[in-house]
């Protein structure tokens, strides 16, 4: 009953619940944590000693006063709402149409001033510098005759577009919406784990669920000054227009797959926020290298286009013959300068597995500084030293294929049998220019609601990065949360969750 | 405005009207079959059935638990209430960004709300009432899209939508009422005729309770301020047309235009005493013809039109 009533309280703004009565709920111990696991990985809200950090004992001390029902009730409420919005994707199960929505926890994840603002630097230092190497390889390609990268990783990547080659992009910017993930090792240090260059995804939940973390926790949240991050859609929109040749009447497009994109939801989202057109691609038509939408009055010429379909079926003239998702002409256009198109074409070719190791070189190459935050430890067994010690490390490492994704063709060391193990170390001595190798990693773990309690799950960190005349970050992230016990896999597709993520102000 | 969300548009009104119609004609038929003879009832189920589907079903079920259920719930039929909705929905959910959360939400929430209904568990109770409060739902959704949404193009073809549909709508229960041959409709019979048009109150202001088949055939065509006359339908259709595609090329409008201006003359100057000797069948195919003709122009002149042909 106190919980109920300390809930009101809050609901209508009450006394902060910060200068409550001081209590001590262990991690591990207490309710509601009593199974809350502090294991190996670093935990984002508790010390080892169990006690909440200091950005979380505001926190800590609502979700020790609440009765677990309301924790309850409000997570129904906030499903509910994700449901009527058509938050949700798309399963087909035995010709059976499910729609899900992508679940979400109320406790927010919380990133400190300090935190922020080193995840801010070193970001824009690694997407200026990505953005310098695409110029590059697409342009004069010094970095190749300077052998800091071998040729034939970027002409042998099925990510790189001939295409691409010597065709300027507005200001430089290869790469206008990127989306890293970073995720927080044993020691408390965010590490870059993958850099999203080509369609990333993700931002309309990082909307969403403030939406739904303020709604939880209203009276925690204003005692916070947790920064805003409602701009976004004005900030892409300024990117988006800024990459325009003139200024005026610029029209501007989100192309997307349609209705049955599991992120049609958010390409819909976005153009309702920017007030732009969602067009799919048969509402394009390209006649004499313009672009055009057909509408009810007539054709209307349509000059920056974000494009949330990949490269391949962008043009089936171009490349894949057989989308029907794309527009004949549109690359065409894009070439002629009539259309832009956000993120360019070949972006891919920088955010593979073994171009991805490369990225502090590339840092120190382009910009002469040391990098701002550290890659994953990436073995690239390319190199002979590498491929040793790989090999002698089988059971301790993580190998995956270079140009694979989700999954395939890729050994978990810890986890492979003997037998596993020696038939991959085949196939790696055969073809080692495929395969990198890294340590597995702990991601961090942050306090989840449960059902029956709060326990730590591995989460990761989305922010997304807006580059177009200079680069800029909203303050927030998504971050994704495996809802396993114990998994380390945060994808929606497994078994992923998301969570708020609160950016203090200083 | 884009073709394809105009598109999109038009044919989610046209299944929101659908679907509001089923319901309406449900809630009246299981309120009112209680009071009939089994032998009226049954003619007057096989008149619903046509009405709604356009078809004569030869293996008409015995008991109104199977029909209700294949008019309502069976998503195999296309007409079926059920059906209706999700595909109002989906068109919806292609045009998500041209409709306001409130439009989408009120949608969404009613189709969540009728699909997770279990079609035989409403028979314990009243099974009338999950009709009225589908159309209390109903009358939200149209609240919010007239409330929360621009009344520029997009809404203008949403009321091309409705109104094209409601058109066809009331022709068909006409139809099934007014037509030559067959089982006679009687007293009660025309009193559930105006309730499924919701019009029996209005009715009753204009005409007095006295139920004259020629009055409501009159009050049902012709009259020109009841939201559910055909006149009035079709009024709204013509005002709309006038607002669509206000870029569109003058050849390309008249088209359409002209079509819209011949339909209005045939319901402007209709007389109900030259139509009651058997010629109201012949009337109200010849409206429906003209409104398939202008859906036809609509789509050949804004939305399916040859790119070539405008560059």
């Amino acid at each position: 009953m106190q919980g109920e009533a300390l809930a009101n309280t809050e609901d209508f703004g009450g006394p902060d619940p910060v200068t409550g009565p001081a209590r001590a709920a262990l991690a591990g111990k207490d309710a509601p944590y009593a199974k809350y696991d502090l294991a190996r990985a670093y935990d984002e809200m508790f010390a080892p000693d169990g006690r909440p950090r200091p950005p979380y004992i505001a926190l800590d001390s609502r979700l020790t006063s609440l009765a677990l029902e309301e924790l309850v009730r409000r997570q129904q409420a906030c499903e509910q709402s994700f449901l009527h919005q058509g938050i949700t994707f798309t399963v087909y199960n035995d010709n059976q149409a499910t729609e899900r929505i992508i679940p979400t926890d109320l406790l927010p994840r919380i990133v400190t001033a300090g935190e922020w603002e080193r995840i801010e630097r070193g970001l824009t230092q690694r997407i200026t510098a990505l953005n310098l190497f695409l110029r590059d390889i697409y342009g004069d390609g010094r970095v190749l005759k300077d052998g800091i990268v071998p040729r034939e990783m970027i002409y042998g990547s099925k990510h790189y577009r001939r295409e691409m080659r010597g065709l300027p992009v507005p200001h430089g910017s290869y790469v206008n919406i990127c989306g890293s993930d970073l995720v927080r090792n044993e020691a408390g240090d965010f590490v870059v784990l993958e850099d999203n260059l080509r369609v990333p995804s993700g931002v309309s939940y990082m909307l969403a669920n403030r939406d739904v973390a303020r709604r939880a926790f209203p009276g925690v949240f204003r005692s916070m000054n947790v920064r805003p991050i409602e701009h976004y859609p004005l900030e892409l929109l300024a990117t988006l227009r800024a990459l325009a040749p003139f200024e005026q009447d610029v029209s501007i497009a989100i192309l997307t797959p349609g209705v049955f994109n599991s992120a049609y939801f958010e390409h819909a989202f976005l153009a309702r926020q920017m007030g732009v057109e969602l067009v799919e691609g048969r509402d394009l038509l390209v006649n004499d290298n313009v672009v055009y939408t057909r509408t009810t009055s007539g054709l209307k010429r349509i000059d920056v286009i974000y494009r949330r379909i990949d490269d391949d079926f962008i043009d089936p003239l171009i490349f894949r013959e057989d989308s029907s998702l794309g527009v004949s002409g549109l690359f065409n256009a894009y070439r002629a300068g009539n259309v832009v198109i956000a993120n360019a074409l070949g972006t891919g070719v920088a955010d593979d597995k073994a171009i991805y190791a490369y990225v502090p070189r590339l840092i120190r190459y382009y910009l002469s500084e040391e990098p701002i935050l550290d890659n994953v430890e990436t073995f690239l067994c390319r190199e002979d030293k590498a491929l040793k010690h790989v090999l002698a490390n089988l059971d301790k490492l993580v190998v995956k294929a270079v140009g694979e994704s989700g999954g395939y063709g890729m050994l978990v060391g810890p986890h492979a049998s003997q037998a596993e193990r020696d038939a991959f170390a085949d196939k790696l001595k055969a073809d080692p220019e495929n395969y990198i190798a890294q340590p597995t990693i702990q991601l961090s773990t942050a306090p989840t609601f449960v059902g029956d309690g709060v326990e730590a799950r591995h989460v990761d960190l989305r922010p997304f990065i807006l580059t177009g005349t200079e680069t800029k970050i909203v303050p927030g992230a998504l971050t994704r949360v495996a809802l396993k016990r114990g998994s380390l896999v945060v994808n929606s597709s497994q078994g992923g969750g998301s969570k708020d993520t609160w950016v203090l102000s200083r | 405005m884009l073709s394809r969300v105009a598109d999109s548009l038009y044919w989610m009104s046209r299944y929101v009207e659908r679907a509001e119609h089923t319901a309406r004609v449900m809630a009246v038929k299981l309120e009112s079959m209680i009071e009939q003879q089994p032998e009226d009832a049954r003619a007057s189920w096989a008149r619903v059935v046509e009405a709604l589907q356009d078809a004569h079903w030869d293996d008409l079920p015995q008991d109104a638990p199977a029909i209700t259920k294949r008019l309502v719930f069976d998503r195999e039929n296309e007409s079926s209430l059920l059906a209706s909705l999700s595909f109002a929905r989906d068109n919806a959910r292609q045009v998500r960004e041209a409709l306001s959360n409130e439009v989408w939400g009120n949608l969404n929430r009613l189709y969540l709300h009728l699909s997770g209904i279990n079609a035989d568990a409403i028979w314990v109770h009243s099974p009338a009432l999950l009709f009225r409060d589908v159309l209390d739902e109903m009358q939200a959704l149209e609240g919010v899209t007239y409330s929360t949404l621009s009344h520029g193009e997009g809404w203008y073809f949403l009321e091309l939508g409705k109104y094209i549909e409601r058109v066809q709508l009331l022709g068909r229960m006409l139809d099934v009422h007014f037509r030559q041959g067959g089982v006679t409709p009687k007293y009660f019979d025309w009193l559930v005729l105006l309730k499924f048009c919701t019009a029996f109150e209005p009715y009753t202001k204009l005409y007095t309770a006295s139920i004259k088949p020629q009055k409501i055939a009159e009050f049902l065509l012709f009259d020109p301020e009841f939201p559910h006359s055909i006149r009035f339908s079709i009024d709204r259709v013509t005002e709309a047309l006038a607002r669509v595609a206000p870029g569109a090329p003058p050849a390309r409008r008249a088209a359409v235009e002209r079509l819209a201006g011949r339909l209005k003359a045939s319901v402007d100057f209709g007389q109900i005493d030259e139509l009651m000797s058997g010629g109201i069948a012949v009337f109200l195919s010849d409206i429906t013809r003209q409104c398939e003709k202008i859906h036809e122009a609509l789509f050949a002149s804004y939305i399916t039109y040859g790119a070539e042909t405008v560059l």
